[in-house]
């Protein structure tokens, strides 16, 4: 879907990106993570030709950009910034339908996408009057991912999204994000600094420093095998396993049987959960359930110790 | 002890009192270069100096009261009793006292009438700010008050002020320098937006031709306004005589072609900072997320920065404009005429009333403009 080769930018001779390569899958949710300054902002950018690298070649849909008129690809990519990047003077409802009247759409079918995506993001309909300084951030950031997914683009670019968000409203963000995903088979490509942030919503995902890519991959495979003590470090040293913990359903590790336990947990809960749980209750074991509250097994505490992820 | 709730009228109404006993109401003279005899308030005639009193009296008593609401409207009927009072109690002395004196005696209104007319605006406008008149409101308190004021002046109240006399002495040329002021403003402005708005652009885009204009500009805006009328006149005229198609459109060393290049040049600066400066202030991430979109270069201009940059752009037009009102008046000493020439000329002859009938115009003028601006600036932020 989105393809770039060998790319390379400087800006005022410090290389901001370098020699970087690197191939998006259709329908991944691709995160571009590292610390501020690593250049995966840059990456982002030169997708919708905002910045045109010094040396390279980038392709989006299996054409080359350069041959592409600017606005033309951007129409069809949408584009979301951590502060939302509203038209002040437009209310809600213009700023989300801004790219749909760029491409000319009828009013009629313009009326009928506002309404769909209302519905989509759980946007309360008496927000669409409002001008952007009437609505607080989270509900402004809900707009602007509208704006986004206005258009139906089928690749969506997002640069910190919900960096300047409270959690409750991050969080929210994060789910109903993962929720379209999932649904929409949409490509998504998704920079943050946020390490937590970034485990939670990928299918894959790039680790980049000093503008450069470190490692690629899964986010599991990532977690398991570090490429260098910086990506380590970034995972978060101690916590590295913990973070693991996070990725490996309970239903996994298992036992199937009856159970004495007098905890339980979901069978769709992650280790993480299940350890933190069993922390809380000072037992070392929990009775698993499924969806609808029938028990399935148990999980031991000494199965997470000794297990081998095999994801 | 009861409480003052609004000190700003009490103090107006201390100042219109020490006004009303320590300054002259009326000052008659028996002819334009004499000095003149001070009359007090006391000397009008009953019903008008009463209501003066009455008025100034509510003002003190209104500062006591607690609604807010009820403040307003009480001070302004206050001080339209005090307006009231002041001009036709002026107006009406000047009569009682040019049946007795000579006939080229003069009656021009003294401090106290300048003091208590000045408290009495003053009062209103502070009413209108407190109570928070909405522009519709204001607009009509401003109708009805110069509706009073021509009212009684077509009613003849005001023809034996020497004030009057000297503008109906110059009524017929007084609308032609009208015209011509705003002639000279409309073609200062109009001259400097065709130079500015390509400077604006040439700063936006070069940053580092910012510099260089803006230091000109400054240095433009700081010559005095008499020298540079003074300076043009010599390279004017030098113009004028080798380019006969110059002179064949009127351009000469002194006259409106001078005073519009020097207006022009004074507008320059501050149209040009206005503009820039609300250019570059619509926000970064605003203009990156439109471009990112797809908006191309002149969508993105006339769609987002355009009407962000509006109030500014009003806002700069303004100064541009009060500036320009007020600058004209100097033209008239190089011969462009404009209401300054009845100021010049009232100097020249010591007929300081003379001097107001090219002043006060001048002032009334650049309130009407500061207004319509507010008015456009309300438009242009309605959305902000």
């Amino acid at each position: 879907m989105i393809e770039l080769n060998n790319v390379s930018k400087n800006f005022a001779a410090t290389p901001a990106v370098s020699d970087f390569s690197l191939k998006i899958e259709s329908g991944a949710f691709f995160v571009l993570v590292g610390p501020s300054g690593c250049g995966k902002s840059t990456v982002l950018r030169m997708i919708n030709a905002m910045i045109v690298p010094d040396k390279g070649q980038i392709e989006v849909r299996g054409e080359n950009i350069r041959a592409m008129e600017p606005e033309k690809l951007r129409r069809g990519i949408g584009y979301v910034i951590q502060s939302a990047g509203l038209f002040p003077h437009w209310t809600a409802a213009d700023n989300i339908l801004a790219v749909p009247r760029l491409l000319k759409w009828a009013p009629s079918k313009c009326a009928a996408r506002l309404d769909a995506l209302v519905a989509l993001l759980r946007i309360d309909p008496a927000l669409l009057k409002r001008y952007p300084r009437q609505l607080s951030g989270g509900q402004q950031q809900r707009i602007g991912v509208a704006r986004a997914l206005a258009a139906e683009p089928d690749i969506i670019l997002m640069d910190e999204p919900f960096a300047a968000l409270d959690p409750v409203s991050r969080v929210a963000l994060q789910e109903e994000l993962r929720g379209i995903h999932a649904r929409s088979g949409k490509t998504i490509v998704f920079v943050t600094h946020d390490m937590d942030e970034g485990l939670r919503l990928a299918t894959g995902m790039a680790v980049m420093n000093n503008g450069r890519l470190i490692q690629a991959g899964t986010p599991a495979s990532i977690l398991l095998a570090p490429a260098d003590d910086f990506v380590r470090d970034f995972l978060g040293g101690e916590g590295l396993q913990l973070r693991l913990l996070d990725l490996v359903p309970v239903r996994k590790l298992m036992k199937v049987g009856k159970a004495r336990s007098t905890g339980t947990i979901a069978a769709e809960a992650s280790l993480k959960s299940a350890v933190n749980l069993m922390l809380a209750r000072r037992c070392s074991s929990l009775g698993v359930e499924d969806e609808s509250g029938a028990r399935l097994g148990e999980i031991h505490l000494n199965d997470i110790v000794a297990r081998r992820d095999a994801s | 002890m009861p409480k003052v709730h609004d000190r700003v009228l009490l103090a107006l109404c201390s100042l219109g009192l020490a006004g009303v006993f320590f300054g002259g109401f009326l000052s008659c003279a028996p002819n334009r270069l004499a000095t003149g005899v001070a009359y007090p308030l006391s000397n009008a005639p009953a019903p008008e100096s009463g209501t003066v009193m009455i008025g100034l009296c509510g003002l003190a008593l209104v500062s006591f009261a607690r609604g807010r609401k009820f403040r307003s409207f009480a001070t302004i009927l206050a001080a339209a009793l005090i307006l009231w009072g002041s001009f036709a109690g002026a107006g009406h002395l000047a009569a009682l006292l040019m049946q007795k004196g000579p006939p080229a005696a003069r009656a021009s209104p003294g401090p106290a009438f300048w003091t208590l007319a000045s408290v009495a605006i003053l009062a209103i406008v502070d009413a209108m700010q407190r109570g928070n008149f909405g522009f519709f409101a204001r607009a009509c308190i401003g109708a009805a008050f110069c509706a009073g004021f021509f009212l009684m002046a077509a009613a003849g109240d005001f023809d034996n002020l020497s004030l009057a006399r000297e503008f109906l002495n110059n009524r017929g040329v007084f609308v032609t320098e009208l015209l011509r002021h705003l002639g000279l403003v409309c073609a200062a402005i109009f001259f400097a937006l065709l130079i500015g708005v390509p400077l604006t652009m040439l700063v936006l885009r070069k940053k580092a031709a910012a510099g260089f204009v803006f230091a000109n500009l400054s240095i433009l805006q700081t010559i005095p306004s008499i020298a540079l009328f003074g300076v043009l006149i010599t390279p004017m005229s030098k113009l004028s005589e080798e380019l006969p198609f110059l002179r064949a459109l009127g351009v000469d060393g002194t006259g409106p072609a001078p005073a519009v290049l020097a207006l022009t040049l004074y507008s320059l600066l501050p149209l040009v900072r206005g503009f820039h400066t609300g250019f570059s202030e619509v926000a970064m991430e605003v203009k990156d997320a439109a471009a990112a979109i797809g908006f191309g270069r002149r969508r993105m201009f006339i769609e987002i920065e355009l009407p962000l940059a509006l109030p500014a752009l009003v806002s700069g037009l303004r100064v541009v404009t009060i500036q320009a009102i007020g600058l004209a008046s100097v033209a008239a000493l190089i011969g462009a005429g404009g209401l300054g020439t009845f100021i010049f000329q009232g100097i020249g002859q010591y007929a300081l009333d003379l001097v107001l009938v090219g002043a006060l115009p001048v002032i009334l003028l650049a309130l009407l403009a500061n207004l319509i601006f507010e008015m456009l600036l309300g438009l242009a932020r309605r959305k902000l």
